[in-house]
């Protein structure tokens, strides 16, 4: 049978680079069932993001031998679908929807705040490593509209102040009744020390 | 030993008894996706907990979805002799309560009851099919949704489930292309080319072995019919399948579902598996000389994979780009064979076709158009969820009467049907039917199903933004004309939309345009149809943007600012709530830093009287 993926491979087979062996032998086993010309290399993206929750860049030499091809063509495969990712998720991770039942009640003003609380841009993680948001596609689920998912839960139909509220307990800051419970307080010191005076 | 069909049907009829007259109290909670995520498991084993807990005896099972997204999680209790009571909104807190009296107790609670599935009402509880959402439909491909467990297929069969690949089986393969052309279906994924011609091509081919494909990788956002076909009721794709398998002598089906969707793909998977042990896939159909067998297959998050080469060239183990047709997938598809790829509807509707014949089929729909077609309903309407309608009604009947219009106090702008690259409706044209034709005309697709409605507090420019930046970001980069045309009608139109638009923009959108048209697939082809509608239908509002720098709706981001109307004792609140610091006190006095804000609103829901939003560049 003719596919792209054997018309474009080499015949030499491929030393694969160095990686920690126990890692690359579980893989190894992961996709040890997996053919070339199958539809098996979909699948063999799943397993292992099911496995690690990501495709490990040691895995892609691997790939390429089990599937007759290159390493560039499954790094050119794995790049071409955004759901299969070559970084582990940040610890926490937020997913913002952008469909457009989402961005037509409001999702833009949701993804601002998102970004300005946790600290990056979409698609990215945050310095310190923690927080991670990613664009999600819409998943038909617009009866929650403009939504957010988190550790596998949909919040919504969410407002700006909401998220805001999500976002700041997510990273441990306080929340809007003790922010105003400290400039309160903050002013009533002022007004003391006018008082004083 | 292989069953015969009559065999089959009669085991799953002795399955199917005590879940249609059940002699204890039955209660079906639908467990698909939009129930799912607002609680449907968790209501699940609730009851299961709480009727332990009070030693009641009934039993719980779960059911594909009735399409009312907006009342779910829906529960239906069927006490024995009694018609069944749908109950909405029945999330896991509300459980104790809800067992209490609507299992335990002999009332409807009337804060829970949704409907009866009964001809007259019972008690103060409406009949199911006199609601607004469920009046105007005609319910084939979603006959089962909340009625039969998907994950059963005795379920299915007792319904008369694969009866029609029973009958399909002692036809020869012209006789079934004859009866499926007769029916007058046509490929519900957008293109409407005659089903029954595209399965001839294939038929006819020579070369074996043949493939079959099923696109579901429902992809367009905004579109969400497959899925809860595959969810609610995954047999109907499989013996549709299995019944085109037949007709056209392949040997292998694939079944494509995108990533986003893990539930319809794990019901898909079981339902290949079950048909498989029944003998209605594999070797052997049913102890005739047909075998056909199918294959699941998880898609990776990639949009182009919904056009069918991008779909055979992601079905090869590599990027899932597009390609020039010819040779179109009848000559030369999946590893180069014949292959025919349909969407999920096309192959569940034919099931019924073979079972009731083609003028049955044919007897709802328009004059050109036959058969129901379902259609997925979301944004600025008051029931989000998925219906079925006959073709050609018109689509003020499915966003007025079954989605109940726009929200309180709000007029319906536009409603943009099947996708980012079909076009945007004006608000005028609601009446037009739901068949291709009329879309056609004004310069539009009806495309797979999804119907996002708009209302005056959306901008159309803003929504042409999001769709053409969609096709930017979903571009395979084969081709210059598509990669390169839609980035530079995304850039035109961010500049349009943040103030910046030059006289000269309108002109170079259209050649865009013209120029898109001849990009190697329908992804770049169909990338400036809604800013082409709304050139057509929306010219006001784009020239208001153009030259006055003003958005109407005043939700592009770029003309408006946000400024303390008026200072007020709760404006701390507005301060504590802003995320960006953007609200700062000088003299006494609160003001908004422009720098800092990101427009998000937050302060105008916290203090809606002392904020206000206003034109960046004026009155």
């Amino acid at each position: 049978m003719f596919s792209q993926a054997s018309h474009n491979s080499r015949t030499t087979p491929i030393a694969p680079l160095a990686g920690s062996t126990e890692l690359l032998s579980r893989i190894n086993d992961l996709i040890a069932d997996l053919q070339p010309d199958r539809v098996d290399l979909l699948k063999a993206f799943h397993l292992i993001q099911h496995e690690y929750g990501y495709v490990p860049r040691e895995s892609i030499p691997l790939l390429a031998g089990r599937f007759d091809t290159t390493p560039a063509i499954i790094f050119g495969t794995i790049d071409f679908y955004s759901e299969v990712h070559l970084n582990p998720p940040a610890e926490k991770l937020v997913e913002w929807c952008s469909g457009p039942a989402c961005l037509l009640k409001g999702s833009v003003p949701i993804r601002g705040v998102l970004e300005a609380v946790l600290g990056c841009d979409m698609n990215q993680t945050s310095e310190d490593g923690k927080y991670e948001l990613r664009l999600a596609q819409c998943d038909g689920t617009c009866h929650l509209a403009p939504l957010i998912r988190h550790e596998g839960k949909y919040l919504g139909p969410l407002t700006a102040s909401d998220t805001i509220a999500f976002a700041r307990q997510l990273k441990g800051e306080p929340s809007l009744e003790e922010r105003l419970a400290a400039a309160a307080a903050e002013s009533t010191a002022d007004t003391d020390e006018e008082g004083a005076e | 030993m292989t069953s015969t069909y009559q065999e089959l049907r009669s085991a799953a009829e002795e399955a199917w008894r005590p879940i249609d007259d059940p002699q204890r109290t039955l209660i079906k909670v639908s467990v698909t996706t939009d129930s799912v995520v607002v609680g449907a498991k968790e209501t699940v084993a609730a009851i299961k907990s709480e009727l332990a807990r009070r030693n009641l005896d009934a039993h719980v099972m779960i059911t594909g979805a009735w399409g009312a997204s907006y009342a779910e999680p829906i529960v239906q209790v069927k006490k024995p002799g009694e018609p069944g009571i749908l109950y909405h909104q029945i999330t896991a807190d509300k459980v104790p309560d809800f067992v209490e009296r609507a299992v335990a107790g002999d009332k409807t609670p009337a804060e829970y009851a949704f409907a009866a599935l009964s001809e007259s009402p019972v008690g103060r509880v409406a009949p199911l099919m006199t609601l607004d959402f469920f009046a105007g439909q005609v319910r084939r491909l979603m006959a089962n949704g909340g009625i039969t467990n998907p994950e059963e297929i005795d379920h299915y069969i007792a319904q008369g489930g694969y009866e029609g690949l029973s009958n399909t089986l002692k036809m020869d393969q012209e006789a079934v292309i004859k009866q499926v052309l007769d029916s007058g279906l046509w490929g519900r994924g957008g293109a409407a080319f005659p089903t029954g011609r595209k399965w001839d091509f294939l038929r006819t081919s020579d070369r074996t072995p043949k493939y079959l494909i099923c696109n579901a990788d429902e992809g367009d956002p905004g579109s969400f019919v497959n899925r809860n076909l595959m969810e609610s009721d995954p047999h109907l794709v499989v013996e549709g399948m299995a019944i085109a398998g037949v007709a056209t002598g392949a040997s292998l089906g694939y079944i494509y579902i995108r990533d986003e969707y893990p539930i319809p793909v794990a019901r898909t998977e079981k339902a290949v598996e079950q048909a498989r042990e029944k003998g209605l896939l594999g070797k052997n159909i049913l102890g005739t000389s047909f075998s056909f067998d199918l294959e699941v297959v998880r898609g990776a998050g990639s949009y182009v994979c919904g056009e069918e080469t991008g779909l055979i060239a992601s079905l090869e183990d590599r990027r899932g780009m597009p390609k020039i047709r010819p040779p179109f997938p009848a000559q030369a598809g999946v590893f180069a064979q014949p292959s025919n790829v349909n969407n999920v509807e096309s192959y569940a509707n034919v099931p019924m076709i073979m079972r009731n014949g083609a003028q049955w089929y044919s007897s709802v729909g328009s004059e050109k158009h036959k058969g129901t077609k379902m259609f997925s309903l979301s944004g600025q309407v008051q029931r989000v969820g998925i219906l079925e309608v006959p073709l050609g009604t018109p689509m003020s009947t499915v966003v007025m009467e079954i989605g109940g219009g726009t929200l309180e106090g709000r007029t319906l702008k536009a409603i943009q049907p099947g996708g980012p690259l079909s076009g945007i409706v004006h608000s005028r044209d609601v009446d037009i039917p739901l068949e291709p034709e009329p879309f056609k005309e004004r310069g539009m697709f009806m495309g797979s199903g999804g119907l996002v409605v708009l209302d005056d507090t959306n901008c159309i420019v803003d929504l042409c933004i999001y769709f053409e930046w969609f096709a930017e970001d979903e571009s395979c980069g084969r081709c210059t004309t598509c990669f390169a045309g839609t980035r530079r009608l995304l850039e035109i139109l961010r500049r349009i939309g943040s103030g910046r638009g030059r006289p000269a923009d309108l002109d170079l959108i259209k050649l865009l345009g013209e120029t898109m048209r001849n990009a190697n697939c329908v992804h770049g082809q169909a990338a400036p149809t809604s800013v082409q509608s709304m050139f057509r239908f929306f010219e006001d509002e784009l020239m208001e943007h153009l030259e006055r720098k003003r958005c109407p709706a005043k939700a592009c981001r770029g003309l408006i600012r946000y400024e303390v109307l008026h200072q007020s004792e709760r404006l701390p609140l507005a301060e504590a709530v802003c995320p960006t610091k953007a609200i700062v006190k000088d003299d006494g006095n609160y003001r908004i830093e422009q720098e800092k804000c990101i427009k998000c609103d937050a302060c105008r829901e916290q203090v809606p009287y002392a904020i206000t939003v206003s034109d960046e560049f004026g009155p």
